[in-house]
């Protein structure tokens, strides 16, 4: 037995010295998964198909400069891409949100400064879009698909059999969810299940309330940004929605990547939801009866009525980006860079963005958008986007990953009537 | 001749776990930096009401798990060591959950179970209408019913097996001293199946312990922290909040819990036994 | 060896739980088959428990069409490399352990008895690191390296206890003849083993088919995805179209289904054998 504990402490120490050699290399090894050309990381769905027919164009015209693309689930993704940076298997071209991650990457010299050689594009972009990909006044991200604001969709069918109309202001809206109640639908769909639709919500009260004050005191890490007064209000908004039933008694186990969630206003199970545009041809596809007879609204979020909020402000994602990561060959990141200022948004692209109801974040494009087969929802998204007084990034995009698993952690809690807004603030402020 | 089953182990198990060690002293974020950290991991974990909750809830799994598994297992291989053909056909049939990958299932249930198209709203019965994975209050049940769903069968086989082995001339004995098939199966079938218990309940303990594919596909950890369960905090808080640290904290606190269990009931039966056989060869 | 008493009196409460449980393995599993052929617009019309009014055989193209048999022999292959190498190194370490006259067989022993315990989850996060420093990352030997490491102590276990049965004097004899301890391994142990080695081959074989973190952590592109993986991003990328997605089960699961047919008795002999003693 001695013996053995013996042997035993020296494959110990044999065994340490590896894995610490290895731990510490990770941050600097070059030269990405292989030497065979540029790389790129898509995700699946939404904007997929667009972006796969650019990538097809570029390596058609440039048969020199391959760039070979690949598309994860969204989940998987962001698993995956932060530990692939982190040791030097990144792709070239990387696709994310922006916000902190884009910071972290950069603060850590992860992707590279492309504010030269993709100005041709920035030029065209709407400058609220533009603006997310920019850390300290340079650009290291640019947009790559369609502006994804969050939208409050109805099935009119389902509101006007319970007598009531689309709300534009929060009371409103609680006037909406009691006639839809007294009706026996779901007044609101939600996905608890899946968390992220709830950030939604108290994003949308949280501007509202206190306008884009409210959200930039925790991005600047200021001391009871989360229990500041109109904060705390939004949060207790979230109670009072929960408690008046809005929800339904179900939400906590609808999955939205299962799409249970618009599945229940498409067949008149809800009244509205809040999501991003994204599900639009989601309503295509499971309900176009519904879409087709005029019975599909869309709707900006409520006023909230003593909030300081500007009514035109939008939540969601500006665009997903796209960055060169630092790691790659030199002429790998020269052809990415080529590619972000020749082909992202050229006409092809826009053109196959708008076959599928996404709107690119570029200036100017309302006569195209009239073209358009169903140009309702795509001029919609388009002028709240260009018209938006501030383009609020999802929350858990724009805080660091562990403020923002607190936050999915808390706000799920707080839906569910686990915590009180009180205890949501107070939980929150200790994450800052 | 053991060297590259050794090797194998050694550099893919045993290195990974002084790995975790040392990675638990550390801060690091997957992305920068790796600095010391001294015990501040530790403490942190120890502090945090998510993990000592993730931790509650792996024990609280655990025992609903042996208690829901064990019993059903035991009366269905008694059950089914019986030759007649129908029970064969049963025997068949109960094994195709095995067949099932946890991906598979978990998908499956939560369908099965969604409270707005699901089997509920299908068969109109209230009882089943329930919100079950959106209930805080029944989720961990729902969870321990699925993992039941895929793992009783085969522990019905163990038990079917270890029946099987009983003398008949036991039964035959005691049913002329007037014993009914209640007292046979408390005095002959229980006492002789006893180490086919342990094993099946050791085996029951450890898979429940680290229990993982099944409960991040059904419930991803909610609703709210319900059924989010020691292995999955450790990988959401390693793979979702890039805290590498704390992760390898709550990793080594799974192998130490899943090694005090598996040392502990191989104390009281198995292992022992198994021991001294190999001291006599 | 039948249970005379059986047969004598009908075990009523045992049948009885067993015709309930037999409902609730196969409601979900009658609910996977006829979803999986329901057309994509019935599915939040119809009553999700009744036949298919069109039943359609459309969801298993659509599963088909994306590249899902690209993942299943990625699962073959994984599965089959994993097993046949875990049951090669296990037999050669079992037969040590079991010949062995020091205490090195018995802390090899000890050790696969500790290794049991530890958990896969645990070990992950290094695992990781270790690969993406091989050079393995996104590669079918990363699936495969770490699942044989993790099922050595098990199938170590189960081959020990039963390599121990072998009648010393058949050792004895082949020594005599001067065959060297590779010869006993090939010609004695491993033929006497075959069932021990069917057992634990199965049961190891269906842990890897079924295995999902290490796919989920150390792949991550459709060449290397393998079905249980699938699954899960076809739940993502198929979103509403819950048909396909169960259809997809369907397909994950025919593989071992049919090898459950052609072998059951083996299979299930196997299993109980293993761990029925």
């Amino acid at each position: 037995m001695k013996l053995g504990t013996r042997r035993r402490s020296l494959l110990a120490l044999g065994a340490v010295a590896p894995v610490a050699a290895a731990l510490g290399a990770c941050g600097n090894q070059p030269g990405g998964p292989s030497g065979d050309g540029a790389t790129a990381w898509g995700l699946t769905g939404g904007a997929e198909e667009a972006m796969r027919a650019s990538f097809e164009a570029w390596n058609e015209a440039n048969p020199d400069d391959q760039i070979t693309a690949e598309y994860f689930a969204n989940d998987a993704y962001k698993e995956k891409i932060r530990t692939a940076i982190g040791s030097g298997n990144a792709p070239t071209l990387v696709f994310g949100w922006a916000g902190a991650t884009l910071a972290d990457y950069v603060a850590n010299d992860q992707v590279v400064d492309v504010t030269e050689s993709t100005s041709a594009l920035t030029e065209r972009l709407l400058p609220s879009v533009a603006q997310v990909g920019m850390v300290d006044g340079k650009v290291y991200a640019v947009p790559n698909n369609q502006s994804q604001p969050v939208v409050l969709y109805h099935n009119n069918e389902v509101l006007e059999a319970a007598g009531t109309q689309v709300p534009t202001t929060w009371s409103e809206l609680l006037a909406a969810v009691e006639a839809l109640k007294g009706a026996d639908v779901i007044p609101i769909a939600l996905a608890g299940q899946s968390v992220w639709p709830e950030l939604m919500w108290i994003s949308y009260l949280a501007d509202r309330v206190g306008g884009e004050a409210a959200f930039q005191r925790v991005l600047d890490g200021e001391a009871g940004a989360w229990s500041h007064p109109d904060m705390l209000r939004a949060a207790q908004m979230i109670t009072e929605l929960v408690d008046a039933g809005a929800f339904g008694d179900g939400f906590a186990s609808v999955v939205a990547d299962a799409g249970a969630d618009h599945a229940l206003v498409s067949t008149g199970k809800a009244g509205m939801i809040l999501q991003g545009s994204w599900i639009y041809p989601e309503f295509l596809t499971n309900a176009p009866d519904l879409v087709a007879g005029g019975n599909l609204l869309f709707s900006t979020f409520p006023v909230v009525e003593d909030g300081a909020g500007d009514p035109t402000s939008i939540v969601g994602n500006p665009a997903n980006y796209w960055s060169i990561t630092a790691s790659a060959s030199e002429a790998d990141q020269g052809t990415a860079a080529d590619y972000l200022s020749e082909a992202v948004y050229d006409e092809e692209h826009i053109d196959s963005l708008l076959a599928i109801g996404a709107v690119p974040p570029v200036a100017g494009l309302e006569d195209r958008i009239a073209q358009e087969d169903d140009p309702a929802f795509l001029d919609f998204t388009y002028a709240m986007v260009r018209d938006a007084a501030h383009f609020e990034l999802s929350w858990d995009q724009a805080i660091p990953a562990d403020q923002a698993q607190e936050l999915l952690n808390n706000l799920s809690r707080l839906f569910l009537g686990e915590i009180t807004a009180e205890e949501f603030a107070e939980a929150m402020d200790a994450t800052l | 001749m053991a060297a590259p089953a050794l090797i194998l182990f050694g550099v893919f198990a045993i290195v990974p776990l002084f790995g975790v060690a040392a990675l638990s002293f550390v801060h690091w974020d997957g992305l920068g930096a790796i600095t010391w950290a001294g015990f501040d991991n530790w403490t942190d974990a120890a502090s945090d009401p998510v993990s000592r909750n993730a931790l509650w809830l792996t024990v609280k799994l655990t025992v609903l798990c042996v208690l829901f598994q064990a019993p059903v297992s035991l009366l269905l291989g008694v059950f089914l060591a019986g030759r007649q053909r129908y029970r064969a056909l049963l025997a068949t049939l109960f094994f195709l959950p095995l067949l099932f990958s946890s991906a598979a299932v978990a998908i499956t249930f939560t369908a099965l179970l969604d409270p707005n198209f699901g089997a509920g709203s299908a068969l109109d019965l209230p009882l089943l209408a329930q919100n079950w994975l959106g209930d805080p209050q029944l989720a961990l049940y729902v969870v321990v019913f699925v993992i039941g769903w895929c793992f009783i069968p085969f522990h019905t086989l163990i038990y079917q097996a270890g029946t099987r082995q009983i003398p008949r001339e036991l039964y035959e004995a005691s049913r002329m001293d007037g014993a009914g098939p209640v007292q046979q199966f408390f005095h002959i079938t229980l006492p002789m199946l006893k180490y086919t218990i342990v094993t099946s309940t050791t085996l029951m303990t450890v898979g429940s312990l680290t229990y993982f594919d099944l409960i991040f596909v059904l419930t991803g950890g909610g609703p709210g922290n319900a059924t989010r369960v020691l292995p999955l905090d450790m990988y959401l808080t390693g793979f979702r909040s890039y805290d590498m640290g704390r992760a390898s904290v709550l990793a080594l606190v799974l192998v130490i819990v899943g090694l005090a269990v598996s040392l502990g009931l191989n104390r009281i039966t198995g292992a022992s036994r198994m021991e001294s056989q190999s001291e006599g060869s | 060896m039948a249970l005379q008493r059986n047969e004598h009196r009908p075990n009523v409460v045992g049948a009885a739980f067993a015709w309930l449980w037999l409902a609730v393995i196969i409601l979900p599993i009658y609910y996977i088959f006829i979803t999986s052929l329901r057309p994509r617009e019935d599915y939040y019309a119809e009553n999700p428990l009744s036949w298919p009014a069109n039943p359609t055989l459309t969801a298993y193209q659509r599963v088909l069409e994306n590249d899902f048999l690209r993942f299943f022999a990625n699962s073959v292959v994984v599965t089959a490399a994993s097993v046949a190498v875990t049951l090669a190194v296990s037999v050669m370490a079992a037969y040590v352990v079991v010949r062995s006259r020091d205490g090195f067989g018995r802390n090899l022993f000890r050790v696969a008895l500790l290794g049991i315990a530890i958990p896969i989850q645990a070990a992950i996060i290094p695992v990781y690191y270790l690969i993406v420093q091989l050079g393995l990352y996104d590669t079918l030997a990363a699936l495969i390296l770490p699942s044989i490491a993790f099922s050595i102590p098990l199938t170590l276990l189960i081959l020990t206890s039963f390599l121990r049965e072998i009648p010393e004097s058949l050792f004895e004899s082949m020594r005599m003849d001067g065959a060297t301890e590779w010869r006993i391994l090939l010609r004695l142990v491993v033929p006497l083993a075959r069932p021990a080695l069917a057992t634990v081959g199965v049961y190891q074989a269906l842990q890897v088919w079924n295995g999902f973190l290490f796919p989920l952590v150390l792949t991550q592109s459709a060449e290397t995805r393998v079905l249980p993986l699938s699954l899960w991003s076809f739940q993502g990328q198929f979103g509403v179209d819950v048909p396909a997605v169960l259809a997809a089960v369907v397909l994950s699961i025919l593989p071992m289904l049919a090898a459950y047919i052609l072998a059951r008795r083996q299979l299930v002999s196997g299993l109980t054998a293993g761990f029925g003693k």
